[in-house]
C-alpha cells in the first residue's frame, strides 16, 4: 500500500505548504512593514499570505508547484522509511491544527474589516453622483455592500464567530462548514463580480474543506447515511510540561494578535482614519454637488449639451480633498480590485477605481493667493495637473478660472445644488410613504 | 486513513453502537410532549394557505395551459390563523404579527390538549410516528416554497439586467432595495447560482435522508436574505423568515446529535424513525412524491425556461419599435413652438432619452415627480403594469410605455407611474411583495378618484382609433406563440379600471440613417413638443449580460 501511503504523506505535506509561509516573498514582505502605519493594515497583508513560486498575480499553477514538491517528499518520506505507528493519526492533527489557525487568520482579517464597516465604505459624493452603468461589476458590488453598514457589520460578526469555532478543536468543523459555505459565496461572487479574490477565496476554501474532512465522516454517517456516527478519539498528549505551557503560550498571543489587537486596530480605525477615502479635510465651505452653470473656454461660452467632450456637466468636492468633474470626456478606468492601505492621500483609490463618468482630482489649496492645483489620481492620467484661482462671490457659488491640462483658458462658474437623494429619502419615509422627487 | 488509525479503539466504538441500536426507541420527557403538541398545532397552521384567494386561484387553474406564475402562486400562500386579523394590539410587529397569534393559540390548545390526555389518562409514551407526519408537512411546504421561489433565479428573471434608463440613473437616485434587487440583475450567472442553491435545498427537502443537509443549506441561504431584507428594505423579510423558521424545525433532532458526537465525543444514534406503511399508503407516497417532483421540477423548469425567453415577467415583453432602440441627446426641444436652449436646470425640457428594446420610452425632467416605491415586480401581465424600470426611481425619470403605429409612425404613450399601483400576488396574501398590504387596505382609497393634479384626460375618440388599433394590432397576441397562456388571456380579457394614466402621442420621423429622431406632438398637458434626439453611443463601465432575457 505503499501508494496509499504516499497520497496520505503528499497530502499532509501540501496542506502544511499550504498553510506555513516559506517562501522568502513572506519574509521579505515581513521586514519590510513599516509599523508607522496602522496595525491592521499590516496584520492584513500578512494574512492574506499564499505560497507564491510564479512571480505576478496569483494563479493556481502556484498550488501546482507546491504539490510537486509535496509529492516529492511523499515519495521521499515513504522511501526512506521514516514512518512510525500512529503517525498519520499525528500529522493529520497537527496539519490540521495549522490549517484551522492558518485560516482563523484570514478569517478574522476580512471579519473585522468588516464587523467595523470599512472596507465597502458609504458612497462618496461623486459616487452618488455616477450613472449605475459607469461603475464596474466590482464596484457596484462594493457600493452596493457600503450602502448598508448594518448588513456588513453582520457579515463580519459571521466570520468572527467561525473564526473563533476554529480555535477549538472540537468547534472547528462547524466552523470549517459554516466558513466554507460562507466563501463559496465569496468565491462565486468573485467570479461574476470580476473581484480579485477568486484564488484566495478559493484558496480558503481548500483549506476549510480540509479542516471539515476530520470530521467529515462521522457527520456523513449521522446527518444522510442516517447510521451510528463514531466519534474522534485521537486525543494528542503534551507529555512534557513546556509542550503545555508552549501551547498555552502560542495559543494566548494568537488570540491577543490577530483578535484582540487587530480588533481594536481596526475600530480605531473606522473612529479615526477609514482608509478608503483620504484623511485630510478638503478646503472649507465648499463640500457638494455643483452644476456647472457658464463654462467658458478660450473666451467663448460652451453651452450646455455640448457634444464637445471638454464641457463640465456638474462638479463635486468632497469633504476631503477631491474634486471630481463628469464630463462626457472618456475614462481609462482604475480596475484595482483588492484591497490596498495606503497612507498617502493621493494614493487612496477607492472613490474612483471601478468608476467612469468622472474624472477625479487631488487638490492642494494655496489659501494666500486663492489657488487651487488639481492633479488627476487615475495612474492613467498621471500628471494632468489643472490649476484654477478661485473664488466665491456668495455661499452657493464658487468661481474658477485658470488652465486645464490642454493649456487651454477655462473659466467655469458653479452653483451649488441642493439635491435630495432617493437612497437617503427612503430610508427615512420608508417604502410605504410617499415621496416626490 | 482507517488502516493506519489504532484498531483498539473501533472494536470499542463498535461494541457501544450494538448496545445503543437495541436500546431505542425511548420514552419521550413529558416536556418534549408538551413542546411537541405545541408545535404540531403550530407548524401546522403556518403550512397550509389562510386565504380565499389562494384557493380560488388552484381552482381556476387552466392545466392545458399554464403559466409559470400559475405554479409560483399554487408554492406562495399566506399561513397562520389569521381571523383575529393580522395585528397584536394595533401592531403587525413588522409582519410578524400573524406568527405570534398563531403561537400563542398553539400554546392554549397545546396545553389543553396535554391536559385533556392526562385527566383522560391516554397519555401516549411518545410521538414518532406523529412527528414523522408532521416533518414531512413541513418538508413538503418549505420545500414546494423554496422550490417555487428559486426558479425565478434559476432562469435569471427575478432581478431583471438593468434597461437602458436604469444603466442612465445615478447611484444615488435609487433606493437601497432597489440598488440590491440591481446587484444582482447585472450578474445573471450568480443569480442562477443562487437559484440552483434555493432549487437544490427545495428538492433535497423532499427527500428523507437529505433533508438534514437540505435545511442546512435553506437555513443559511435564507437566513442571509432575511438579513439582505432588513438592511435593504426589501419587504420579503417575513417571507424569507417563513423558511429560516422551517429548516429550523426540521434541524431539531440534529442539534444535540451534533453536540453529542463533536464536543461530546460519544457514539451518536442517528435521528431515523421511518413508519411502516400499508401497501395503499406506499402507493400514494410513491404517487404523490413522483407528481410533485415531475410538477415542481421538471414542468416549472420547463414554464420557467418559456417565460425567460419570451415573456421575462418583470421586463415588458412587447418588442419596442427597431430603428428607434437606443440613447439619445436632446438637441433641440420646442414647446408650444417655443424653443427651450439647453440647460440642465430647465423644468421643462426633456434631457437623456432612451428607446428600450421594448416598448419603453424614458426621458428626465428636472421637476419632482411621485415615485412608485413598489418592488416592480408580481405578476402582471400588460407592459404598461410591468414596473420594475419605473419603482425606485427618482433623478427626475419619466417612463413611458408605448404602443406603435409603424405606419403612421405614431405612438400612443401611457404613463408606467400609476398613484395606487394594482395588487400584486394576491394569493400569497399578506407579507407577499413589499406593497401587497398597503393594496390590501386601500379598497377605499382605490374607489377614490386617483391623484394627479396635471393629467388631463383624453377622450376616447382622441386616443387610438379602431383604424390605428387594427394597424398597431392587439397587445395580448404580441408575444411568441409558446408563451401564449390562459392566464394571459384572462388578465387582458378584464375591463381596466382606476387608469387615469399620463398619455401623449407623438409622431416619430428618422434622418441620417437613424441617427436623428424628431418626435412631434401633444405632450402630457395636451401642449405641443418638438424633440430632436441625436443618438449618443454610451459606453457602460459595467459589462453587459452574457444572458439576455426576453425576445425583442
Amino acid at each position: 500500500m505503499a501508494i496509499r501511503r504516499i497520497a496520505i504523506l503528499f497530502c499532509f505535506t501540501w496542506f502544511a505548504f499550504l498553510c506555513v509561509p516559506v517562501t522568502p516573498q513572506f519574509w521579505q514582505e515581513l521586514f519590510a512593514l513599516n509599523w508607522s502605519e496602522p496595525g491592521y493594515s499590516n496584520l492584513f497583508r500578512l494574512a492574506h499570505y499564499t505560497p507564491r513560486i510564479y512571480p505576478g498575480p496569483d494563479t493556481f499553477l502556484n498550488w501546482a508547484a507546491v504539490a510537486v514538491i509535496a509529492f516529492v517528499i511523499g515519495i521521499a518520506w515513504v522511501l526512506i522509511g521514516r514512518e512510525k505507528t500512529g503517525q498519520a493519526e499525528r500529522l493529520y492533527y497537527g496539519v490540521r491544527a495549522l490549517a484551522r489557525y492558518r485560516l482563523a487568520v484570514a478569517i478574522f482579517a476580512y471579519g473585522f474589516l468588516m464587523y467595523h464597516p470599512l472596507l465597502a465604505p458609504y458612497p462618496s459624493l461623486s459616487n452618488l453622483n455616477t450613472a449605475y452603468g459607469d461603475f464596474t461589476r466590482w464596484k457596484l458590488f462594493s457600493l452596493s455592500l457600503g450602502i448598508v453598514p448594518g448588513y456588513q457589520s453582520f457579515l463580519g460578526l459571521v466570520q468572527i464567530i467561525c473564526g473563533l469555532l476554529l480555535l477549538y478543536r472540537k468547534t472547528a468543523s462547524i466552523g470549517a462548514f459554516i466558513i466554507a459555505i460562507y466563501l463559496g459565496n465569496v468565491f462565486m461572487s468573485n467570479l461574476a463580480y470580476e473581484g480579485g479574490e477568486t484564488v484566495y477565496s478559493l484558496y480558503l476554501i481548500i483549506l476549510s474543506l480540509f479542516v471539515l474532512s476530520y470530521d467529515a465522516r462521522r457527520l456523513i454517517d449521522l446527518l444522510i447515511l442516517q447510521r451510528p456516527a463514531k466519534p474522534n478519539t485521537y486525543h494528542p498528549e503534551f507529555s512534557s510540561q513546556w509542550l503545555r505551557v508552549g501551547r498555552v503560550v502560542l495559543k494566548s498571543s494568537f488570540v491577543l494578535v490577530f483578535v484582540l489587537f487587530y480588533a481594536l486596530s481596526t475600530r480605531e480605525a473606522f473612529a479615526a482614519d477609514r482608509y478608503q477615502f483620504p484623511a485630510a479635510t478638503g478646503l472649507s465651505g465648499v463640500q457638494g454637488l455643483y452644476n456647472v452653470i457658464e463654462f467658458e473656454r478660450n473666451g467663448t461660452a460652451v453651452p450646455y449639451d455640448s457634444v464637445w467632450t471638454g464641457r463640465w456637466r456638474d462638479v463635486v468636492f468632497e469633504k476631503w480633498p477631491t474634486v471630481s468633474i463628469r464630463s462626457s470626456r472618456n475614462v481609462a478606468i482604475d480596475s484595482n480590485n483588492t484591497e490596498h492601505f495606503e497612507s498617502d492621500d493621493r494614493l487612496r483609490t477607492y472613490e474612483l477605481e471601478g468608476s467612469a463618468g468622472r474624472h477625479y482630482y487631488s487638490y492642494i489649496v494655496d489659501p494666500s493667493k486663492h489657488i487651487l492645483t488639481l492633479s488627476n489620481k487615475n495612474p492613467h492620467y498621471k500628471g494632468e495637473t489643472l490649476q484654477f484661482v478661485y473664488s466665491q462671490p456668495d455661499e452657493s457659488t464658487l468661481v474658477l478660472s485658470g488652465n486645464d491640462f490642454n493649456n487651454d483658458n477655462l473659466k467655469v462658474v458653479l452653483k451649488l445644488r441642493t439635491k435630495k437623494y432617493l437612497i437617503e429619502e427612503a430610508k427615512r419615509t420608508g417604502r410605504r410613504g410617499v415621496i416626490r422627487l | 486513513m482507517s488502516s493506519l488509525v489504532t484498531t483498539a479503539n473501533d472494536l470499542v466504538l463498535n461494541q457501544q453502537i450494538k448496545e445503543r441500536l437495541v436500546a431505542t426507541p425511548l420514552a419521550w420527557y413529558a416536556y418534549e410532549k408538551i413542546l411537541f403538541r405545541i408545535a404540531v398545532i403550530f407548524f401546522i397552521c403556518i403550512c397550509i394557505p389562510n386565504s380565499v384567494a389562494w384557493f380560488e386561484h388552484v381552482i381556476a387553474i387552466d392545466w392545458t395551459s399554464l403559466h409559470y406564475r400559475d405554479l409560483y402562486d399554487i408554492a406562495r400562500f399566506g399561513s397562520g390563523i389569521n381571523i383575529f386579523g393580522n395585528t397584536i394590539f394595533g401592531s403587525n410587529l413588522l409582519g410578524y404579527a400573524n406568527w405570534v397569534t398563531t403561537l400563542l393559540i398553539s400554546i392554549a390548545v397545546g396545553l389543553a390538549w396535554s391536559w385533556i390526555v392526562r385527566a383522560r389518562g391516554t397519555e401516549r409514551s411518545e410521538y414518532q410516528v406523529l412527528h414523522y407526519w408532521l416533518r414531512a408537512v413541513v418538508r413538503y411546504r418549505a420545500g414546494i416554497g423554496i422550490i417555487g421561489f428559486g426558479f425565478t433565479k434559476l432562469l435569471p428573471v427575478q432581478m431583471p439586467y438593468p434597461s437602458l434608463g436604469l444603466l442612465n440613473t445615478d447611484f444615488g437616485d435609487f433606493t437601497a432595495q432597489k440598488i440590491y434587487w440591481l446587484s444582482i440583475g447585472i450578474v445573471p450567472w450568480y443569480q442562477i447560482f443562487a437559484g440552483i442553491v434555493e432549487v437544490l435545498a427545495g428538492s433535497l427537502l423532499l427527500f428523507r435522508k437529505t433533508t438534514a443537509i437540505g435545511a442546512v443549506l435553506l437555513f443559511g441561504a435564507l437566513g442571509d436574505i432575511v438579513y439582505v431584507n432588513f438592511a435593504y428594505d426589501g419587504g420579503v423579510h417575513v417571507y424569507s423568515s417563513y423558511f429560516v423558521l422551517l429548516s429550523a424545525f426540521l434541524l431539531v433532532p440534529e442539534i444535540p446529535r451534533l453536540y453529542n458526537l463533536l464536543i461530546r465525543e460519544r457514539v451518536t444514534q442517528p435521528f431515523r424513525f421511518y413508519p411502516v406503511l400499508p401497501q395503499w399508503l406506499k402507493i400514494t407516497r410513491v404517487g404523490l412524491k413522483s407528481g410533485v417532483l415531475l410538477l415542481f421540477l421538471v414542468v416549472f423548469f420547463y414554464l420557467q425556461l418559456v417565460n425567460f425567453l419570451y415573456d421575462p415577467y418583470k421586463q415588458p415583453s412587447v418588442a419596442g419599435v427597431l430603428q428607434l432602440r437606443g440613447n439619445y441627446a436632446v438637441t433641440e426641444f420646442r414647446l408650444n413652438n417655443n424653443l427651450l436652449p439647453a440647460n440642465a436646470q430647465d423644468t421643462l425640457r426633456w434631457q437623456e432619452v432612451t428607446f428600450e428594446n421594448w416598448s419603453t420610452l424614458t426621458f428626465r425632467v428636472n421637476r419632482p415627480t411621485p415615485l412608485d416605491l413598489s418592488n416592480g415586480g408580481g405578476d402582471p401581465q400588460r407592459d404598461v403594469n410591468r414596473t420594475f424600470e419605473v419603482s425606485c426611481v427618482a433623478g427626475g425619470q419619466r417612463v413611458f410605455h408605448y404602443e406603435a403605429d409603424e405606419k403612421e409612425q405614431t405612438l400612443y404613450l401611457e404613463d408606467k407611474y400609476k398613484s395606487i399601483p394594482d395588487r400584486r400576488n394576491r394569493p400569497a396574501g399578506v407579507g407577499g411583495d413589499g406593497g401587497s398590504e398597503k393594496n390590501l387596505q386601500s379598497t377605499a382609497a382605490r374607489n377614490k378618484p386617483a391623484v394627479r393634479t396635471n393629467a388631463v384626460l383624453w377622450k376616447p375618440e382622441e386616443w387610438i382609433s379602431p383604424a390605428a388599433r387594427e394597424r398597431i394590432g392587439n397587445e395580448v397576441d404580441k408575444i411568441d406563440a409558446k408563451a401564449q397562456t390562459t392566464r394571459r388571456r384572462r388578465e387582458f380579457a378584464q375591463a381596466i379600471s382606476l387608469e387615469n394614466r399620463n398619455r401623449m402621442i407623438l409622431q416619430y420621423s428618422t434622418a441620417d440613417n437613424g441617427n436623428i429622431v424628431v418626435l412631434t406632438g401633444l405632450n402630457e398637458n395636451k401642449d405641443s413638443i418638438k424633440v430632436v434626439l441625436n443618438r449618443v453611443n454610451r459606453n457602460y463601465a459595467l459589462s453587459a449580460s452574457t444572458l439576455n432575457a426576453g425576445k425583442y
